[in-house]
């Protein structure tokens, strides 16, 4: 006989206050054990604290722990506990907020509490990856749509969660991260509409770092300033520990967007359907030369930290390039490179477009031109096509060498990204 | 202070979360340590199990040395546990200080973490205590008669179950900055356009 899928299965069990027997679904709250899960929070930033660092490893082992029983429970039970213990969920949640990026400024910590952390990075991964999977044999399986609907109606995944496990995963686990988010946003399409719900959360974040540094972009201006608020001319006036707050803050969204890109670039489409082409190139060429301009200028204050800042800043610089190309390279070169003649034309245009609402954009287009140069995807084009509109491309390749006017496009200096 | 994450103000400023209340969550490690000692209560191994061993095995002789040793652990598991936690919750104490220590010559920072786990601070010369006389009840018998009774102590549910993933390949690799120049000297961008050398 074929086995049921979990959602419709049914245990007859006796009660254990009435002696009776009793039916229940497979996936009922009772079912689940009581196992008070700790939050996770970050490492202590000084090893030298010996009271939060024997607090942190105090949690990370719990945690660690009951998650390696998470993992070894029944497919039936593994899901009850998933579902129903909230304490759970505000477990994993807790990791992703809190787990430590590489690229976090970390205190060296002992070798047992690095061991330690590793074991829990792996079982949160696999928690999760249990998590995304509907079939895990061939007899334990839940019916994909009420597997889309458990993870959405329980916020199992949400566009944060996802973003954090591409951030803190995808590095070395790329391939399966891929095909766990692919499952996830296939199994349930509404994954897309919140993601189109998001990216205009992403893009007021992008706002709020120009508000912060003083500069203002297009439709920002649209509440009334208040008449005290301070208005501060250039980022340069800003005080240093808040500047450094700005690079963190800029460094880690750039990451994680491309990241996020990086793993799932079906994304790619609804963060363009938000103009995010145009939205990104006018934030890079606001912020990135006044950023710069303000670490510069800062030469005789705490000079490892401003060394630590220029890194991050050049770092988001490249993340922001390689945004801007994933998207041009999913929705427009890729479908041409794999698109027979007839079916090009909507990606041309796209194409074309997007480059020329950005070539005002003169430092993001010299930018973008060093590591990825325009004239060889117009030259794809043009291969592809034979019914190019030459004006246009001419038009676009003129901007670029606009773009590159007085500054020799040769000489790497140190504003120039790393090829 | 949590560092600034874009995940963060997703979470704090769009509508795709839950919007969960942590504020409650701060007295969940005493509540886990609680739960354990719980726990801990209802394990196979008892300190009756533990005293009607000592009874059996051991020659006459050592009898009363050994009896004294198991008072000094009951009385180190009070002061660690808290007399006012009662005489079940002591000798459960007891029990679980007699499982760390039962190999042990002197108290460990692997001791000490789990004590600590499961009680929260405690006083160090209990455990040493604990330890000490431990370790000479334990040198009256054979490592077998010893794995013998603390096989009690496993998990009457505990079939050694097929942990998921356990064949997966992970990688703990995490992205990073990349290498990037150092940060120029002051102005140096700027001042090398007008500077020429060529005389």
């Amino acid at each position: 006989m074929p086995a049921l899928p979990l959602d419709e299965l049914q245990f007859t069990e006796k009660d254990s206050l009435t002696g009776k027997m009793k039916t229940l679904p497979a996936l009922h709250p009772e079912k689940k054990t009581e196992r008070s899960f700790v939050l996770y929070k970050p490492p202590p930033k000084a090893r030298g604290d010996r009271a939060l660092l024997e607090e942190f490893w105090e949690r990370a082992k719990f945690v660690a722990d009951d998650l390696e029983w998470l993992l070894t429970l029944p497919h039936d039970k593994f899901w009850c506990q998933v579902i129903f213990d909230e304490t759970l969920q505000k477990c994993l949640d807790s990791y992703l907020r809190h787990a430590p990026r590489k690229f976090d400024t970390v205190a060296d910590l002992p070798p047992e509490v690095n061991d330690l952390q590793r074991r829990l990075h792996r079982n949160v991964f696999l928690t999760f990856l249990r998590m995304s999977t509907h079939k895990e044999s061939k007899d334990h399986f839940i019916t994909p749509s009420v597997f889309g609907e458990i993870l959405y109606n329980n916020f199992l995944f949400d566009i944060p969660k996802i973003l954090d496990l591409c951030v803190l995963f995808g590095k070395g686990n790329g391939p399966l991260l891929h095909k766990m988010i692919e499952n996830i946003f296939t199994q349930q399409p509404s994954y897309f509409s919140d993601l189109d719900e998001t990216v205009p959360t992403v893009l007021q974040v992008l706002s709020s770092i120009l508000h912060t540094c003083g500069l203002q972009c297009e439709g920002a201006s649209s509440t009334p300033q208040k008449l005290e608020e301070r208005i501060r001319l250039t980022p340069g006036d800003i005080p240093l520990q808040e500047l450094k707050d700005i690079v963190l803050y800029l460094c880690d969204t750039c990451i994680t967007l491309w990241a996020f890109l990086d793993v799932f670039p079906l994304a790619c489409q609804t963060f363009q359907k938000h103009d995010f082409c145009y939205r990104l190139a006018a934030f890079y060429e606001l912020v990135v030369p006044e950023l710069e301009a303000a670490i510069k200028k800062r030469q005789r204050e705490d000079s490892s930290l401003l060394s630590d800042l220029w890194k991050r800043l050049s770092h988001s610089r490249k993340k922001m390039v390689e945004v801007f190309h994933m998207i041009i390279n999913q929705l427009c070169l890729q479908p041409i490179l794999e698109s027979s003649c007839d079916n090009i034309q909507p990606y041309i245009e796209d194409f074309l477009q997007i480059f020329t609402s950005v070539l005002q954009e003169r430092r993001f287009l010299r930018d973008y031109d060093e590591l990825f140069p325009v004239a060889d995807d117009v030259s794809l084009l043009q291969q592809a096509s034979s019914t190019l509109d030459e004006t246009r491309t001419a038009y676009i390749l003129q901007g670029v060498d606009s773009a590159w006017e007085g500054v020799d496009r040769r000489k790497k200096t140190a504003h120039s990204l790393p090829l | 202070m949590a560092l600034p994450r874009l995940t963060g103000a997703l979470r704090s400023f769009s509508n795709v979360t839950k919007q969960d209340d942590y504020s409650e969550e701060s007295a969940d490690l005493t509540n886990k340590r609680t739960k354990l000692q719980g726990e801990q209560l209802n394990s196979g191994l008892t300190w009756k199990k533990i005293v009607s061993f000592v009874d059996e095995n051991s020659a006459k002789e050592n009898k009363q040395s050994i009896l004294e040793d198991l008072k000094t652990i009951l009385q180190a598991s009070k002061q660690i546990v808290g007399s006012e936690n009662g005489q079940e919750a002591i000798e459960s104490g007891a029990v679980f200080l007699f499982k760390t220590f039962h190999t042990k010559e002197c108290v460990g920072h692997e001791e000490t973490k789990a004590i600590k786990q499961m009680f929260g601070p405690f006083p160090s010369s209990s455990a040493t205590e604990a330890c000490e006389a431990t370790y000479r009840i334990a040198s009256h018998f054979t490592e077998d008669q010893l794995a013998g009774l603390l096989q009690m102590t496993e998990d009457k549910n505990d079939d050694r179950k097929l942990c998921f993933g356990k064949n997966i390949a992970f990688s703990f690799d995490m992205y990073d900055l990349d290498h990037f120049e150092e940060l120029p000297v002051n102005g140096e961008m700027d001042e090398q356009k007008g500077i020429s050398l060529d005389f």
